[in-house]
């Protein structure tokens, strides 16, 4: 039995050892929020967060991240509240057929919780394995800032 | 006892004009939404299609029986167990363009044509099933180079068509004499290569056959489930109704998911043959290159007359575009590519001719700009050419030639409102155009401007292209709008949404929005052409328009008034002549509900624009019930050193007559540019010597990312058509259709240099370069000798 | 299932590692799996055979993490792209490793891509090779033994990278008088196929240049020295001109010359552009 951490959640499994974790997310375990578009690495629309960074579930063995916890796109709202990234990306429009958004929205929310107030550059760099065809990327990096300054004000009142 | 009532929010009143939230928001930042890419159900069978190897054959034999005795092996369908009826996408008005087959039954046309498919209780054991399928062909010789293709003697890919599916002669005036009478003639030759939507969500359904009531469902990710409705009732051999296609979220279309394709087919009657059973076939991303749609390839041959001050005198040429192995949207696509030019340019001598021609590889379909995309590259390339022919300021040229206001062009599409100088205008201002046009060479800096016209809709495989909208206003004041309309990601159920709520008065959190379900939405033909915003748009304004009134008709029953004196506005019912307020829209429907009335409130509305699809045998046809416009100009850097090329900014003014959604709208302008960039630098679809794709994955077919985007700035011009919803008019496609000429002619304004074939790269660039210098070192040469004589 | 069935191994210890490596045979080693878990799909999917063991080196904490001292850099196996390029170690006399990490592919690839496996792993392809060349790092493994050896980053190209060992760290010396230049030219900044890397380190003399190592990968059969642009610059003063006719001076013999037009010459203005901004930093220092 394998035991993966999900969303603070444990789930045991009976892997044999080949399964890759995209397969048993969406398979195994019915979070249909991370997908596949390329199943080669190159769109990052499978992306996790794993350890604070965006990680592609594509090329990620099940049984390799047992030890760790795996945050997916389920797991990021409270109830009814929103992630910070969540809302930003709705108030900037950032949401087109939305196909990217998981993947989009983990790979933006490594970046912010590791720098809440990435330069351009540096969200061209944390970005740059995540494909969207319909919304052409400004709004995404405006949610972006939008939603690193919300994060940063939250941990600032969380502290106080 | 009342019924709970819904609070509705207060900020969202009068919507059309706001950029409120889009109505499916947190469901997709969630993860919640389902498209059919997450459809699952139990018992559920994979599908794979079983495709030709080859790209040019007659079919033999098929030997299935291997395959079927394997274990898990449900359900095998080849030809033989279909009706081996054509089908096509533009039926109504070119018939003789339906060609192809669900599954192929005689010939295979293309490497990855469809003579069978199979159902398993696995992927693995599909395709374990697959390599048992033996099939023997005649092999024929394949022609995949599209001139190649059109020589007398090429192997013939249809009967007796020599190759050419759809020709398009367009003819007025006299354009020889026009071309004598101008100062300055020129002639140049256009390459854009083939391209691939790309959508990221690949084509997927899931089918259904109820075998006690032979009824099919098939859960598709369609821009046109109608279509594929009509489609699959017409293969199939059954009753339209008997056919329910659920459009669920779509992950992108972009012209590729607007036709039924032998997938779906195969889905519905693999669940026949398994007894049932749901069947899924989803593409993987080299499916989706091999064997969905793809975008036309086109050689543009233009020449061109213009006097010396600058007026336009004759358009000639020729384009030919590389249709694959069927013919699909052909002929909407060569129409677009070449009537474009009349919504733009006052021409009154033309003559250009259009070939659609067969290749036997993958299909050519309706790519997003239906061949205005590259026709738009080709044509404000040369229009640049002519003007600096001429000495002329390119912008000045265009100011000289566009089209005006309220004008019929010579193919007797009608104008109504019309943006394009007020685009013009407002792109300059805000670019500085005088100031840096001709003045930046120095630092390799350069500034080009290409000029587009959107349609809303056209008439393609009906004769009509109506839309409906039903409004049903419940008791608890929830309004569900049922809209055919397909919302692919481009945010249509949020603009209806919207739409109706300003109709009916009411607060846009109100709206629940249902599309795209053939058994319960009205018909719709689907999203293509830029229709949705005004022609569902207009069919959700008519049924909420209809709604109130009868909301209207007992408010006044009951306050003893004229119903014609009233409105309901911001969530009251007024009395138009003093507004003053009767009552609350709430309070209203609790007495439309209540029991002295007991009404229910079904508003409906329909709408067809009065259009003509553009006839084959004289070019003529007003297409599109109003027509959208844009200015767009780029600015870029050469490094002339590596060949890159940088763009520092881009601007796009744009007609739409009213934002709807200004959010929504400026969105749909930067991902279409995207799009643009993308296939003005990286995005070229090649096929090897079988046809095949050469660089069918992601690895290798590059689409832009973020770090590419420059600054983008959106100038809504609004210029309030009286004929769309609220004056507005579509938009959706026209953001691409100049991108590649402006930043080709930007180019031309940095280093002098003239790309004529796309995609831009910087081999090409420093190549160019290359001979720019040495023809620069001849004509001194020239020039040192002449003296010295 | 993307995989075909496969028995997968965490050792914890290195030489279990090796252990395991060197008994099971055809075992495929996984690093961060950026090149190993594509390819098995890739296999599934062509029908081909794949390997029935895969060994995963994550759970061996001596493989991950970076130290520093006077004399040098120790970098292990396992220590991924993105943690090189965030490291505060890289201070001091390695900022080139910051340029070369940044220049490798994407994000959420840099985050499990590791040092090893950009070493090892379709190394003809890869950025991390010429470099290490040219900075003379020592590679070092340990076999299913026990036993620990290491040799030089030069030694181990000329070897054609094979190796039964498990690639441990690596070592780079201090050095705190080269300067150095590093090139990554791609067919377009959008298309991650490799044309050059690049890594030519000097020690200046006065405007001399000397001792120079300049190493090159993916344009060649395997990453090695260009000696004959070495033993030119050797000879040179440093010049407006020099930049340029180094081009003359390449070793003909090691580069592939099937590359089309273009290539050639992003080719040419790499080395070009790698030598000029040697001399730039010079003439600043001077």
């Amino acid at each position: 039995m394998t035991t993966l951490t999900i969303n603070n959640k444990k789930y045991d499994l009976d892997l044999k050892g080949h399964e890759i974790l995209l397969e048993v997310l969406r398979n195994n375990l019915g979070f249909t929020g991370t997908k596949t578009a390329c199943e080669e690495s190159e769109c990052g629309t499978c992306c996790v967060n794993i350890g604070g960074k965006s990680i592609l579930s594509c090329i990620t063995l099940a049984c390799d991240v047992a030890d760790k916890a795996i945050t997916t796109i389920e797991g990021l709202a409270d109830g009814e509240k929103l992630h910070p990234v969540q809302q930003a990306y709705i108030d900037h429009g950032a949401v087109q057929c939305g196909f990217c958004i998981p993947g989009l929205i983990m790979s933006s929310k490594a970046l912010l919780e590791k720098n809440p107030e990435p330069t351009r550059e540096e969200i061209d760099y944390a970005l740059d394995g995540n494909l969207c065809r319909c919304a052409g990327y400004l709004k995404i990096y405006e949610a972006v800032i939008h939603a690193g300054k919300e994060m940063k004000q939250l941990a600032g009142t969380n502290k106080n | 006892m009342t019924t709970p009532r819904h609070t509705f929010n207060k900020a969202y009143v009068n919507p059309v004009g706001k950029s409120v939230p889009r109505i499916d928001g947190k469901g997709i930042v969630t993860g919640q939404t389902k498209y059919a890419f997450d459809v699952s159900f139990p018992n559920m069978l994979v599908g794979k299609m079983i495709r030709s190897t080859i790209p040019h054959g007659r079919i033999l034999s098929i030997d299935t029986s291997k395959a079927e005795a394997l274990p898990g092996v449900r359900a095998i369908i080849t030809a033989k167990d279909t009706h081996n009826i054509k089908f096509g996408s533009n039926e109504y008005f070119f018939p003789h363009t339906i060609d192809q087959m669900a599954i192929e039954s005689e010939k295979v046309r293309y490497v990855g044509d469809e003579i069978g498919a199979i159902a398993a209780v696995d992927e693995e054991t599909a395709d374990a099933a697959l390599k048992l399928i033996d099939v023997k062909y005649e092999e024929l010789p394949a022609v995949v180079d599209v001139l190649e293709a059109m020589k007398p003697g090429a192997p013939q890919i249809h009967e007796s068509r020599n190759n050419i599916a759809v020709i398009l002669p367009v003819n007025f005036g006299n354009a020889d004499r026009a071309l004598k009478e101008s100062d300055y003639v020129r002639e140049d030759l256009f390459y854009t290569p083939a391209a691939h939507m790309a959508a990221l969500e690949p084509h997927v359904c899931v089918g259904q056959w109820e075998t006690f009531s032979n009824k099919i469902t098939l859960w598709a990710s369609s821009q046109a489930p109608f279509k594929c409705r009509e489609a699959l009732a017409k293969t199939l051999k059954m009753d339209l109704n008997d056919v329910r296609v659920i459009k669920m979220a779509v992950g992108g279309g972009f012209g590729g998911k607007l036709e039924m394709l032998p997938m779906d087919f195969a889905a519905c009657l693999l669940s026949k043959k398994a007894g049932g059973l749901p069947v899924k076939i989803c593409c993987n991303r080299e499916e989706e290159f091999l064997a969905t749609r793809r975008k036309h390839g086109m050689i543009y041959k233009i020449k061109s007359g213009v006097k010396k001050d600058g007026t336009l005198m004759a358009i000639t040429g020729e384009v030919i575009a590389d249709g694959g192995a069927y013919c699909s949207y052909g002929p909407t696509v060569i129409a677009a590519a070449i009537m474009r030019i009349f919504m733009l340019y006052k021409i009154q001598h033309f003559r250009v001719t259009g070939y659609r021609v067969y290749t036997n590889t993958p299909i050519s379909g309706a790519m997003r700009g239906f061949g205005g995309v590259q026709a738009g590259f080709a044509i404000e390339s040369h229009m640049d050419m002519l003007a600096e022919g001429i000495g002329m300021d390119p912008v000045e040229f265009r100011l000289k030639n566009i089209t005006t206001p309220n004008m019929v062009t010579i193919n007797k599409m009608v104008l109504t409102t019309n943006g394009l100088k007020e685009c013009i205008d407002k792109a300059i201002e805000s670019c500085e155009w005088k100031k840096k046009h001709g003045k930046q060479k120095d630092i390799c800096r350069g500034i080009g401007i290409g000029i587009a016209a959107d349609v809303m809709g056209s008439k393609m495989y009906k004769s009509h292209e109506s839309a409906g909208s039903i409004v049903k206003v419940e008791e608890d004041g929830s309004v569900y709008l049922f809209t055919g309309a397909a919302d692919t990601g481009q945010g249509s159920n949020t603009a209806l949404s919207q739409i109706a709520a300003q109709e009916l008065g009411v607060s846009y959190s109100r709206i629940r929005c249902k599309s795209g379900d053939t058994e319960i939405t009205p018909f719709d033909t689907g999203s293509f052409a830029s229709r949705v915003t005004f022609i569902s748009g207009n069919a959700t304004l008519l049924a909420a328009r209809d709604a109130k009134k009868q909301v209207l008709n007992v408010v006044a029953e009951e306050f003893k008034l004229n119903a014609e004196d009233l409105d309901i506005m911001a969530e009251e019912v007024i009395n138009k002549k003093d507004k003053s307020i009767i009552t609350s829209f709430d309070k209203a429907l609790e007495l439309c509900y209540a029991f002295n009335y007991g009404r229910q409130i079904i508003g409906r509305g329909s709408y067809n624009p009065k259009t003509t699809p553009i006839d084959f045998r004289t070019g003529e046809g007003n297409v599109s019930g109003s027509y959208g416009f844009e200015a767009q100009i780029a600015e870029v850097e050469v490094n002339k050193e590596t060949g890159e090329v940088k763009i520092l900014k881009m601007w796009d003014a744009h007609d739409i007559g009213k934002a709807i959604n200004p959010q929504s709208a400026e969105a749909q302008i930067e991902g279409s540019l995207a799009m643009g960039i993308g296939y003005t630098f990286l995005e070229n679809l090649h096929f090897d010597k079988k046809g095949r794709p050469a660089n069918g994955n992601f690895a290798n077919y590059r689409l832009p990312r973020g770090f590419g985007m420059p600054p983008i700035e959106c100038i809504m011009v609004e210029t309030n058509d009286p004929e769309g919803p609220f004056g507005a008019k579509g938009m959706g496609e026209a953001a691409l259709l100049p991108t590649s000429a402006a930043i080709a002619n930007a180019i031309f304004d940095a280093v002098g240099i003239r790309i004529k074939e796309l995609p831009i790269t910087p081999a090409k660039i420093i190549k160019a370069l290359k001979e720019k210098e040495v023809n620069e070192k001849n004509q001194q040469q020239h020039l040192t000798e002449a003296k010295t004589l | 299932m993307l995989l075909n069935p496969l028995t997968f191994h965490t050792p914890t210890t290195i030489s279990q590692a090796a252990e395991l490596y060197s008994t099971l045979g055809g075992a495929r080693i996984l690093a961060g799996g950026t090149f190993l878990l594509n390819s098995l799909k890739l296999l599934k999917r062509k029908g081909l055979k794949t390997p029935k063991n895969v060994i995963s080196l994550k759970r061996i904490p001596e493989l991950v993490g970076m130290t520093a001292d006077s004399q040098g850099l120790t970098i292990g196996s396992m220590t991924t792209i993105d943690e090189i390029f965030e490291s505060p170690l890289l201070k001091d006399n390695f900022q080139v490793l910051r340029i070369v990490c940044r220049n490798i592919s994407t994000q959420p690839i840099r985050n499990v891509a590791t040092l090893g496996g950009n070493l090892t792993c379709r190394y003809t392809w890869t950025e991390m090779p010429a470099v290490m060349i040219g900075l003379e790092a020592q590679l070092h493994f340990i076999d299913n033994k026990g036993q620990a050896s290491s040799l030089s980053a030069e030694e181990f190209y000329k070897a054609a990278a094979k190796t039964d060992k498990i690639l441990t760290h690596v070592r780079i010396p201090r050095d705190t008088k080269a300067a150095i230049a590093y090139r990554r030219a791609r067919k377009s900044s959008n298309v991650d196929i490799p044309l050059l890397s690049l890594l030519i380190k000097t020690y200046f003399e006065g405007n001399r240049f000397t001792k120079t190592h300049v190493s090159v990968n993916n344009c060649v059969a395997f990453a090695q020295r260009d000696q004959v642009l070495e033993q030119f610059l050797n000879a040179a003063v440093c010049s407006k001109t020099i930049a340029q006719e180094a081009l003359d001076h390449l070793d003909k013999n090691i580069y592939d010359n099937r590359s089309d037009e273009y290539k050639q010459h992003i080719f040419r203005i790499s080395i070009k552009g790698a030598i000029e901004e040697l001399i730039t930093k010079q003439a600043k220092k001077s």
